[in-house]
């Protein structure tokens, strides 16, 4: 996703600056759209060029230093390159070296090299919707590429003097990522999709209050499309998997069986429940109501983003690790942004909620002791409350233990940034259940790709969401059952 | 295993082969028991050559109807390949025309030695294998496989990832759509051999137009009849990469020779107009894709802008409308592709003899005239050697663009082959079905290029 983001948002800036320098404004033009945002993850992309710092030297078992590879290359990078300097700085063992990719498909193929090669690296950053396949993941060799993080903090409350957060990591992304009774990976970056208003054009529309529900947004974008102040729709959101997999979630239902391939692994998708009917329904209403706009391709970060940067619509549905960044949007634009829950089903009997998105950093098997305690100490010191509330205020990600979030509060920073609060607000009003928790399941991002085809189906050729979400269950079964064929 | 009928088939095809060449042979003048012998050999080991490494799969009791029909079409395929190559071998018309041409290495400066044009030919031959050969090769074997990318775990497929892309869903297209090309090539072949002994004349020549239509009916009843094969999710992918891929020939190359033919007239500027022109070729598939999103993006592009601000109008959005996205991504690739076009048509223009368009102008030929029968002959070499170029680009470059233009939306209207086979095999980790798919595209391109050289190329110019 991220390289995707990144050229819509070379686009988006070009977008941007002609469109500024046509209007005569002189506003704004930095926050265009070259953005430290994205989340859940797609994969859609492989170029295969890591940033080319510390290539030379790679060994992770040499005892001089190891080696920490995430698939960031812009100041999320930097920001991690700091900490990892901290780190060293106050550690005695073998040096933290980090190295950028510029996608998780990337990252991961290059470490299925090196792991061959036997000079692996010993944090690896990959993204929830993979996480089964990094689980099932092995080398040329046939052993197991990653090692469970709580398996091999085993017990202990400090590493090297540095604390083990693991404890302390806020409960939807303790949930998403203990699999096994077993926290498997070390939750980083992490989101909710939230919602963002622009309140200035809902004002100018005379409309007031917050939609908490379909039917309330439906009815309130029906008004402010009837009000003078109506842009050309009300409400945008990217047609991606994420969306419907928090919709689903909301609605207490699960995407696949065995508990979400929670109990057991999964062996059944259910792309064509009536949570998942029901949404495809609502979304394909809205936009046959004029209130929703298609931006017209599949993971359209950008060009969502940019229509409510543009005040094209009043609404957008998005990552919250975007939140900062949209509010400053409408500080450089002069208007109101205020960031709410994602809406959700009035009808829903069943209790859910939102689930997260985002990546976790993955410990990597048959480390020497010594690096491998390095590499542990390293994951906690990254999330350290400082650091992880430091990595909040920087990025929009949720801060990710109890105790940054105490920090934050304790500095008045949910005072000053309200909208920042949301996500996690969100994540907390979800009953803990397997539906919430969020679903495991091989080939996840291939099956997800299937979804979004047939979303765009349903919208662009108008075509009844319960049938061709048949046809989308059918064809991501197969791929289901190919995969477990291989894994199962 | 169905062993009977796996044996049988083959032998069949050595039989055929045997008795097709033996005949072949006697006509040449050879004889017929050494065409019999190597029609009998050529014929065993094409078909083996296929089989063998899929271990006779597709004779297992497990294989699927289509998958037994298209290992035996697979055997007659390697078959005729095979007895193709020994026809030939066997004519010594076929070696005096290699001669002719000069791809014959009995004569020349090495005169016969074995060794030394291998050796100056090594460092060719090593890349070729190494970054050619061998990536082809393993494609072939991933095409039978259930494979990942990143995964070392593998599960055989037999032909599953190519029998799943065929239907064959609309059999009587396919089934009117052949026997409507069986009819019109026989029909030609029947009026060629007549037209050998006509006199020359205005019957000979409405005759022969009457053919060239007739035969370029004949290949648009072949790919009616391909498209009639595969399932209604693959045949989407070869219509939008047949409407995309035709679009941007044809439209890339009548556009560059309208504008070649107007930038080559003598007017003051007109080299550094020419050098202008050139400049998208300098441009990169996905930057093009970039440039027009930037213009024509209904939400947010400039075009819209201005309409919107100007006139108040709105701007149709080619991201959700199936028609204007192929338009789009055609237009786009038109747009990178006509630098190139130009240099070869503005170069060509400048070879078009004078004294033919001075003896037109005699004959009192008027421009449209002079443009149609002395400059379009005389650019045919280059108009051929564009096709093949453009069709190249249109068939595995245009990918770049149309990740940028429309992301292969809406609904797959802008997937073409190339597009589909990427977002399979990367984004989708299906190296199986993604090297499938590619060897299916590669097909493609042969028998196209193949069907190039003999109707289009057989009109060409050289002018000697």
């Amino acid at each position: 996703m991220i390289p995707q983001r990144a050229r819509r948002s070379v686009a988006a800036a070009a977008c941007a600056a002609l469109l500024i320098s046509a209007c005569g404004s002189d506003s704004a033009t930095e926050s265009g759209g070259d953005a430290p945002e994205e989340t859940s993850a797609d994969a859609a992309t492989t170029e295969t060029t890591p940033t080319d710092e510390n290539s030379d030297d790679t060994a992770a078992s040499s005892g001089e230093q190891i080696d920490v590879w995430i698939a960031f290359t812009d100041e999320r990078l930097d920001w991690t390159e700091q900490v990892a300097a901290d780190f060293n700085a106050q550690s005695d063992g073998p040096d933290v070296v980090v190295q950028g990719f510029e996608d998780y498909e990337s990252l991961f193929d290059a470490t299925l090299l090196a792991f061959d090669q036997g000079e692996p690296p010993a944090v690896v950053q990959y993204f929830e919707a993979a996480t089964t396949e990094a689980r099932d993941a092995v080398g040329g060799n046939g052993n197991p590429l990653f090692t469970s993080i709580e398996t091999a903090i085993d017990g202990r409350d400090e590493i090297n003097g540095v604390e083990v957060i693991i404890d302390d990591v806020v409960t939807a992304a303790a949930n998403y990522y203990t699999i096994d009774g077993t926290l498997t990976s070390m939750p980083w970056n992490t989101s909710s999709s939230t919602m963002f208003i622009n309140r200035s054009l809902l004002e100018a529309a005379g409309i007031d209050g917050t939609p908490e529900t379909w039917d309330d947004l439906q009815s309130m974008c029906e008004a402010y499309m009837a009000s003078d102040a109506a842009t050309d729709s009300c409400i945008t959101w990217p047609n991606h998997s994420w969306f419907l997999e928090q919709s689903v979630a909301q609605q207490g239902a699960l995407l696949v069986n065995n508990d979400n391939g929670r109990s057991d692994r999964a062996s059944e998708v259910m792309l064509d429940s009536d949570a998942m009917v029901d949404y495809v329904t609502f979304w394909k209403e809205m936009q046959a109501g004029g209130l929703y706009t298609y931006t017209g391709t599949q993971r359209d970060w950008g060009g969502t983003y940019d229509l409510f940067a543009a005040q094209e619509v009043p609404f957008l549905v998005y990552s919250s690790s975007d939140t900062t960044l949209l509010t400053d949007e409408g500080v450089a634009g002069g208007f109101d942004v205020e960031a709410a829950f994602m809406p959700r089903n009035a009808n829903a009997t069943a209790g859910g909620g939102n689930i997260i998105g985002g990546a976790t950093l993955w410990l990597v098997d048959g480390l020497a002791t010594e690096d491998q305690d390095t590499a542990l100490a390293f994951m906690n010191f990254l999330n350290s409350p400082e650091n992880a509330a430091d990595w909040h205020r920087v990025t929009g990600y949720i801060p990710i233990t109890n105790a940054s979030i105490e920090l934050l509060e304790a500095d008045g920073w949910f005072d000053e940034n309200p909208n920042s609060a949301i996500a996690n607000e969100q994540l907390a009003a979800a009953e803990e259940s397997s539906a919430t928790a969020g679903a495991l399941v091989g080939n996840f991002v291939a099956i997800r790709d299937v979804l979004t085809e047939g979303v765009e189906d349903i919208l662009v050729n108008d075509l009844d969401p319960a049938e061709r979400l048949g046809d989308a269950q059918v064809e991501a079964q197969k791929l289901l059952d190919e995969y477990n064929e291989l894994f199962g | 295993m169905n062993v009977p009928l796996a044996i049988a088939s083959v032998a069949l095809v050595a039989v055929v082969a045997a008795v097709l060449l033996a005949q072949a042979a006697a006509t040449f003048g050879r004889s017929r028991l050494v065409g019999a012998l190597s029609g009998a050999i050529l014929g065993l080991a094409g078909p083996l050559t296929v089989m063998l490494p899929l271990g006779f799969c597709t004779f297992e009791q497990a294989a699927t109807t289509i998958d037994r029909w298209f290992g035996l079409s697979l055997i007659a395929g390697a078959g005729y390949v095979a007895f193709a190559l020994g026809r030939t071998a066997l004519d010594p018309a076929a070696q005096a025309r290699r001669r002719r041409r000069g791809d014959d290495v009995a004569h020349g400066a090495f005169g016969g030695n074995p060794i030394i044009p291998w050796l100056l030919l090594a460092p060719t031959l090593i890349v070729l294998v190494v970054f050619l050969y061998w990536p082809a090769l393993r494609t072939m074997r991933l095409s039978t496989q259930l494979a990942r990318l990143g995964a070392p775990r593998r599960g055989e497929r037999c032909v599953t990832n190519f029998t799943e892309l065929i239907g064959p869903d609309i059999p009587w297209l396919v089934m009117s759509a052949t026997a409507m090309a069986a009819l019109l090539w026989t029909s030609i072949w029947f009026a060629r051999r007549h037209l050998a002994d006509s006199p020359i004349g205005p019957a000979r020549q409405r005759v022969e137009s009457i053919t060239r239509w007739a035969s370029t009916a004949a290949t648009g009843a072949v790919l009616l009849a391909i498209a009639g094969i595969w399932t209604a999710d693959y045949r989407a992918v070869f219509v939008v990469t047949m409407i995309i891929s035709f679009g941007t020939v044809a439209g890339g190359i009548s556009i560059a020779l309208g504008i070649a033919y107007l930038a080559y007239q003598p007017i003051r500027g007109a080299g550094l107009y020419r050098t202008l022109l050139v400049w998208p070729y300098a441009i990169s598939p996905p930057i093009a894709g970039l440039l027009f999103f930037v213009m024509f993006d209904a939400n947010s592009g400039i075009i819209e802008h201005t309409l919107d601000s100007v006139f108040g109008l709105a701007l149709p959005d080619y991201r959700t409308n199936a028609q204007l996205a192929q338009f789009v991504v055609v237009l786009a690739s038109i747009w990178k592709t006509l630098g190139y076009n130009l240099l070869f048509y503005i170069a060509g223009l400048q070879t078009v003899p004078k004294d033919q368009m001075e003896a037109a102008m005699l004959d009192g030929a008027g421009s449209l005239q002079r443009f149609r029968y002395v400059v379009m002959p005389a650019l045919s070499p280059i108009t051929f050697f564009l096709i093949v170029t453009n069709l190249t680009y249109a068939f595995f470059e245009t990918y770049g663009t149309i990740e940028y233009l429309t992301a292969g939306g809406p609904a797959g209207q802008t997937s073409v082959a190339m597009y589909e086979i990427i977002q399979t095999a990367i984004p989708g980790r299906d190296l199986g079905r993604g090297a499938a798919q590619s060897l299916v595209l590669f097909g493609g391109v042969v028998a196209l290029t193949i069907w190039q050289f003999r109707s289009t190329g057989r009109r060409v110019s050289y002018g000697h």
